[in-house]
């Protein structure tokens, strides 16, 4: 591990101790909404940045899990059990949804899952006796610490650690996934399949399972958010979810784990921007500009800026061979 | 009988819609390989900018729009304005945003459109509010502007539409064909190295491709205001069914984005009536024959079918 890395780990686990500290209930509330959206940055950092095909559809995937969460525990299943439940079903769906990704590439499957992230909502509305149809319906939990640690008062500070304790085993098998065959293959995949095929690839294998995995991630984001606010609706999971979750990924770094984590800062730091200068009352605009203007300035993204600058020295990743 | 006639004239409004974006998407696909996921928000804001030098209040900028002579302008003049202002967008994007980009790799391409496609929606939001806007249509509108045939009505607007769609393809067609730009264009669809070895002029060529492309989406976003109401989500749904068209007709092909349109449009009013489909699932048809389309045979009906040395 890097002295950068280090630094960066160390960085992390200081705010993650701070947050609960210094934020009010209601800010740490929607600051743990945000944290588990990592786990679906990560989700299409997984799809697009390690095994190159474009999701623009994740928010499905999200919105899918929440759903799933919440029919889970209507049949009475308990928590854990239901988000393992949901997180499972979801890397089903994202099995099946991602089948058109084993013939189509590029800007093609763009386009396919940018129309499942469009047709999601109707859907949802449709089938209104599992989703709540267009009014949405309520979560039948209570997300509240066991009785014998006596901390009631601090049900938010809770929430933040479970979330925050899924988030990172989801993140430590992410790490182990993308060093192991599997992540070479897919990064193989990416970059030639004819080439990773030749090398004995399973291109089925590795491109649906890669799908899943990354769908399962999308989908225990949402349950986590089905469970943090007990209420869920379709008006949650439109396209511009699917697209903010795309410009996240894009925005802290593809084809790096760090880039999920810068990623989801920009998630949380935008709106906090735009609220203390109160310039805009939408952060489309800036989320779309961060977009236009960090593919000029740096296209490896926010992750990139901070390692790029200067490579490690014992990371043997010399960028000036030349010289 | 009589339904199914009905129901195929209320198609091929929709139909006439999605062909122009279509054809806007395919030009720049076939000149420069890239799907523009920006098309419909492009279109969009043209239309809001139509919407502004037709109304004389209540519209935000119409104050600044104020000092232009005689506005509020008449539909017609409206709409032709925010065909210009199209063109000029379009123009700009590719000038000072797609240009510099070339030779990066298609990913980040993509990702600069979809940057796009967020920043301009956000931005009408933002400049014109969320409420949907009554744009009014440029022909006759009025409950009893029809032309009965075989007992279905056909409406003056759809007419019109077509009109319009056709005047669009035969200029377009004219200009590729008779002028020295045009000319260029397709040399650059065709062969952009080649193009450029002969001298060709690839920047200025592309960038009046992309502007006339904005142009049409301008004009079509225009022409659905005389149907459905102008709000920030609208064009994002034209778009995936534009997008839809284009390829089930085939990505570089002009032909196949007008037949995809029309299938797209036809498909959208008879399936759900037929087969009983929702209305509110209109989007199913179309995005399930676009996967199919994509899957089973990725050039379309009428696009190149790609070979690929390996």
């Amino acid at each position: 591990m890097s002295r950068r890395t280090k630094l960066g780990f160390a960085v992390l686990a200081l705010v993650a101790i701070a947050l609960p500290l210094i934020s009010d209930d209601l800010t740490l509330r929607r600051q743990t909404q945000l944290i588990v959206l990592v786990l679906a940055v990560l989700g299409v950092n997984l799809i697009t940045g390690y095994t190159g095909l474009i999701s623009l559809g994740h928010g499905v995937f999200v919105g899918t899990g929440a759903f799933a969460m919440a029919n889970f525990i209507d049949w009475g299943l308990p928590a854990w059990a239901a988000l393992i439940a949901s997180t499972v079903f979801v890397g089903l769906v994202g099995v099946i949804l991602g089948l058109p990704g084993l013939r189509v590439r590029g800007l093609h499957l763009a386009l396919i899952t940018f129309g499942l992230a469009l047709a999601f909502p109707p859907l949802v509305r449709r089938l209104g006796k599992l989703t709540g149809g267009t009014t949405g319906r309520d979560v039948d939990i209570e997300f509240m610490p066991p009785a014998f640690l006596g901390i009631d008062e601090h049900a938010q500070i809770w929430r933040y650690v479970v979330c925050l304790a899924v988030v990172s085993i989801w993140f430590v098998l992410a790490w182990s996934l993308v060093n192991s065959r599997m992540g070479r293959a897919l990064r193989g995949v990416r970059d030639n399949e004819l080439a990773s095929a030749a090398f004995g690839i399973n291109l089925t294998m590795a491109k649906t399972g890669a799908f899943g995995i990354s769908a399962a991630m999308a989908g225990t984001a949402g349950a986590l958010q089905a469970i943090l606010f007990p209420f869920v609706s379709h008006a949650q999971f439109d396209a511009f979810l699917s697209l903010r979750l795309y410009a996240a990924a894009v925005l802290g770094g593809l084809g790096t784990l760090a880039g999920a984590i810068f990623g989801v800062i920009a998630l949380i730091t935008v709106p906090t921007v735009n609220d203390a200068l109160g310039l805009l009352d939408n952060e489309a605009v800036v989320f779309g500009l961060g977009l236009v203007v960090m593919t000029f300035v740096a296209p490896d993204g926010l992750a990139g800026l901070f390692s790029g600058a200067g490579q490690d020295p014992d990371s043997g990743d010399s960028t000036n061979t030349t010289d | 009988m009589e339904l199914l006639l009905q129901r195929c004239f209320d198609g091929m409004f929709n139909g006439a819609i999605y062909a122009s974006l279509a054809i806007a998407v395919v030009m720049i696909f076939r000149s420069t390989g890239l799907l523009n996921f920006a098309q419909g928000e492009m279109a969009m804001m043209s239309g809001y900018v139509a919407l502004v030098l037709l109304s004389s209040g209540g519209v935000a900028g119409t104050g600044i729009a104020g000092w232009l002579p005689g506005h509020p302008w008449p539909v017609t003049i409206a709409i032709i304005g925010a065909v210009i202002f199209g063109f000029v967008l379009g123009a700009a994007v590719e000038r000072f945003v797609m240009r510099p980009l070339e030779g990066r790799s298609a990913l980040s391409q993509v990702n600069v459109t979809i940057g796009l496609l967020i920043l301009l929606n956000g931005l009408t939001l933002q400049i014109w509010g969320s409420n949907g806007r009554f744009f009014p249509s440029p022909f006759p509108a009025d409950i009893d502007d029809f032309i009965s045939i075989g007992g279905a009505r056909l409406r003056l607007t759809t007419l019109g539409v077509w009109g319009v769609l056709i005047v669009v393809i035969a200029v377009l067609g004219a200009l590729l064909r008779y002028t020295r730009t045009g000319l260029a264009f397709r040399a650059i669809s065709s062969n952009r190295e080649a193009a450029s070895l002969v001298g060709v002029p690839i920047g200025r060529t592309l960038t009046i491709g992309w502007g006339i492309a904005a142009g049409i989406g301008a004009l079509a976003a225009s022409l659905v205001g005389g149907a459905i109401i102008l709000e920030p989500l609208t064009m994002m749904k034209m778009l995936i069914y534009a997008l839809a068209a284009a390829t089930i007709g085939g990505l570089d092909s002009p032909k196949g984005a007008i037949v995809g349109g029309l299938i797209v449009g036809l498909a959208q009013s008879l399936v759900p009536g037929y087969l009983g489909v929702p209305t509110e699932l209109s989007i199913l048809p179309p995005l399930i024959a676009m996967i199919l389309v994509l899957v089973v045979r990725p050039h379309g009906l009428f696009g190149t079918r790609p070979i690929a040395r390996v």
